[in-house]
């Protein structure tokens, strides 16, 4: 029988279909190819959702499915690559299905309201980029190998280019889309050579063992790393220790996952990428290419667990990119910025999670990230919609009393970035935050400092977050209107709407998916994601598959030495660390509401001083950028060139003018005249004759 | 008494050396030609002389072949001869001297 698993490259064939019916028959169409989108994201959520309730273990007794469905590079000879496309199902895929194809469905029903019926051009164009996104998002969620993962990265990167510089016409959007594209495919170059590496050394890219009958028929690169560890494998690493060769793989993947999630240093492509249509932004940064590379290291997470110090790297820049994103949040003066902002704070915490052991609490913030960062990027469509495209919140205010559905949504999906309880954002922050704290108190090969190094900076974020977040909602909905366009907003209808409530609904309740204080609290068993992640049976996947919670929990204490330890004892610590959290984002908050409450707020970042300019140019990333390229590249490049025409080209030019200049010489002889020819050949032979006296002649 | 083949091989280098020599100081166009086939001869006296030292007759056939060739040979040599005659103006061989770098 036919089962759900059976479907799932659908998933993502759906939206690609629609990408093609978009493309070629868009314009015949009365909405320009939207209706191809919606209904085959639509199709994609059905068997998305069919896809979780099989691995929950609701519809049968398959819970999890990892096969290679086309094969296309065959190695014949001994030790050859086999490379082939495949699918993965497990409770991470197919959450992430989930989330992928609900975001995607309702950014396409909400473009309707942002791109149709603003009466934009080139919609087919567009529909057709939506639709290539989502499936080369889905196709990279349910990858099976390293390779096929790699592909759909690239394709998910070529998507966003397209996407963010849908309006080629303007200046921005063009520049925003090459540097989008320039700078993760910086990240991209490390990790296609990690790629390389990974099948040079273990000779495979799964990511889970491929099990038939209760045994492994072909083994993955995490667990043959694993063995090789524990001594019971040996692979060829280069001259390099094997825990040494396995962090540096780890590492250059990790350059893709930087690129991609927008993570310190390469996350300046993230705020220019505002330049594309605001659906769009949501797409990219609650579900499809921000994501993609938090979940690269959640998906290979068996690997990462195997080397302590890329954890610790993990961990640092996260912390380090959750604070420092935050900061410079703090004072830009466009809606949409302050999001771009809070996007790379975030998911500097998911990558600070990873770094710190905590599986959980890293998928959970992906989770509640992508439902409230989806709802705030809508929402601020909708008051883009509503100010005619302005996007500056010194002219917004007001909006409250003319927009109560995008403001009351909004204010849930502020809440829930915030880390008010008990929106979505609290407990799955707090989750981070408290892993973080507690394996920094308890792991003792110098993981320790660095976690709560790393927890100190993620803890400092949580006040700029609560303040930037509320900034915003009060500069734009609060106060009077400070300009015409506010004071008379272009109203908005159903399709903008629609969406906003499915996602402020979701955004004050899917935290409760995994209440972990509470659960702790009442020892009622409701941390429903631990238990989801953990597997359907009593103590976890079987051990074959291997990219179950409990084989991590076990590798985390095995090899990367990452160690729990309660300072208060559990439950006190767990509530302190809430508290203290909560308390802070309600400081940002208030801080927020005191300065900026006001009918007619005033800007107080003059304050700052000379912090202002520093935060203002972005802590002049990009300036430095440029002059890395400019002042250290160009250079190089221009050496490299002058290398490869002097150096390389000058032998080869050389060489021929040897000749040149031999034939030019030789030429000579040919004079044209027939008489001289004849007399030249009458020479030769009585040469040749003469030869043959004087040396004896040719003897047999 | 039959005449010794040194003889004959004599004769033959004496009528190639004429050829040659007729190539080498002629301008003539024709005369050019007359003294390829002088050598060509030449070479024809050495086959047949040859196969009647060794009394077989390949040498003679071969030299029949060689005839034809010539009298063909010859009909394409005055051919060219004509064709310089046109372009020339003449058929001075030292004349017709632009067909190279």
């Amino acid at each position: 029988m036919a089962g759900a698993f059976d479907f799932v490259p659908a998933i993502a064939a759906l939206p690609f279909a629609a990408f093609l019916v978009s493309l070629f028959f868009g314009r015949y169409m009365p909405r320009g190819g939207a209706e191809a989108g919606i209904i085959a994201t639509a199709g994609s959520l059905l068997l998305s959702i069919w896809t979780a309730l099989t691995v929950a273990g609701i519809t049968g007794s398959a819970t999890s499915y990892n096969e290679n469905l086309f094969t296309w590079v065959a190695g014949v000879a001994d030790g050859a690559l086999t490379l082939s496309f495949g699918v993965l199902v497990d409770p991470l895929t197919a959450l992430m299905l989930l989330i992928v194809s609900l975001i995607s469905l309702l950014v396409h029903v909400f473009s309707l309201g942002y791109m149709n019926d603003e009466g934009e051009t080139g919609l087919p164009r567009y529909y057709a980029g939506l639709g290539l996104f989502t499936a080369s998002m889905l196709g990279f969620v349910f990858s099976n190998n390293l390779l096929m993962a790699f592909m759909f990265f690239e394709l998910v990167g070529l998507c966003s280019y397209l996407l963010i510089g849908f309006w080629f016409r303007q200046d921005g959007p063009p520049s925003a889309a090459k540097k989008a594209f320039l700078v993760t495919r910086f990240g991209d170059y490390f990790f296609l050579i990690g790629v390389v590496g990974i099948f040079a050394t273990f000779g495979t890219g799964l990511f889970a063992p491929l099990t038939e009958g209760g045994s492994v028929a072909a083994e993955s690169f995490p667990v043959v790393a694993e063995h090789v560890l524990a001594g019971e494998a040996s692979v060829e690493t280069f001259g390099f220790g094997a825990q040494t060769w396995f962090t540096i793989l780890g590492l250059l993947v990790l350059g893709g996952v930087i690129g991609k999630s927008a993570q310190f240093p390469l996350h300046t492509w993230l705020p220019d990428a505002m330049e594309g249509p605001t659906p769009v932004s949501a797409l990219i940064h609650a579900a499809t290419m921000v994501a993609a590379g938090v979940y690269l290291v959640a998906r290979m997470y068996g690997f990462y667990l195997l080397s302590p110090q890329a954890l610790a790297v993990i961990a640092l820049i996260g912390g380090f990119t959750a604070l420092f994103a935050a900061t410079m949040g703090v004072v830009k003066q466009e809606l949409k910025q302050v999001l771009a902002y809070s996007t790379i704070s975030q998911y500097g915490y998911m990558m600070l999670a990873l770094g710190s052991g905590g599986y959980v609490a890293a998928v959970f913030h992906l989770t509640t990230h992508a439902v409230f960062k989806a709802l705030l990027f809508l929402g601020a469509g909708s008051v883009i919609i509503a100010m005619h495209h302005n996007e500056n919140m010194w002219d917004m205010g007001g909006l409250k009393e003319k927009m109560p559905v995008t403001y009351w949504t909004f204010l849930s999906g502020s809440l829930a970035l915030a880390g008010i309880v008990p929106f979505a954002g609290f407990w799955s922050k707090d989750e981070v935050l408290y892993e973080a704290l507690i394996h920094g108190f308890g792991s003792a090969n110098g993981l320790g400092p660095v976690y709560l190094l790393a927890y100190a900076m993620g803890l400092l974020a949580v006040f700029f977050t609560g303040f930037y977040t509320f900034r915003m909602v009060y500069l734009t909905f609060h106060g009077d209107a400070r300009s015409e366009t506010a004071r008379d907003p272009e109203p908005v209808r159903w399709n903008v709407k629609g969406p906003l409530a499915v996602l402020g609904v979701g955004a004050a309740t899917v935290g409760l998916i995994n209440m972990k204080p509470v659960a702790e609290l009442t020892g009622a068993h409701i941390d429903f994601l631990h238990t989801w992640l953990l597997g359907p049976e009593e103590g976890g996947w079987p051990a074959l598959t291997s990219t179950g919670l409990h084989h991590y929990e076990v590798l985390m204490e095995e090899f990367a030495g990452i160690q729990s330890a309660y300072p208060l004892g559990e439950t006190p610590t767990l509530l302190a660390s809430a508290a203290v959290s909560l308390a802070l984002a309600l400081a940002g908050v208030l801080v927020a509401r005191s300065l900026y409450s006001a009918p007619e707020p005033v800007e107080h970042t003059d304050r700052l001083g000379s912090l202002k300019t520093l935060l203002m140019h972005n802590y002049y990333q990009d300036e430095y950028q440029v002059w890395l390229a400019q002042g250290v590249t160009v250079p190089l490049a221009r050496a490299a060139d002058k290398f490869d025409q002097g150096v390389v080209d000058g032998v080869v030019n050389g060489v021929s003018s040897v000749s040149l200049f031999a034939g030019s010489r030789f030429r000579r002889i040919q004079s044209g005249v027939v008489t001289n020819y004849a007399a030249l050949m009458t020479l030769s032979l009585v040469l040749l004759l003469v030869a043959f006296v004087v040396f004896g002649g040719v003897s047999n | 008494m039959a005449i010794v083949t040194e003889y004959y091989l004599l004769i033959s280098a004496a009528l190639f050396c004429i050829g040659l020599y007729g190539i080498l100081t002629r301008e003539n166009a024709l005369l050019f030609l007359m003294s390829v086939e002088l050598m060509l001869n030449a070479a024809n006296i050495n086959l047949v002389a040859f196969s009647f030292y060794w009394g077989n007759l390949n040498g003679q056939v071969f030299s029949l072949f060689t005839m034809a060739l010539a009298a063909a040979e010859v009909a394409i040599g005055i051919g060219i001869i004509l064709v310089l005659y046109r372009n020339f103006e003449g058929i001075d061989v030292t004349e017709a001297a632009t067909m190279r770098w």
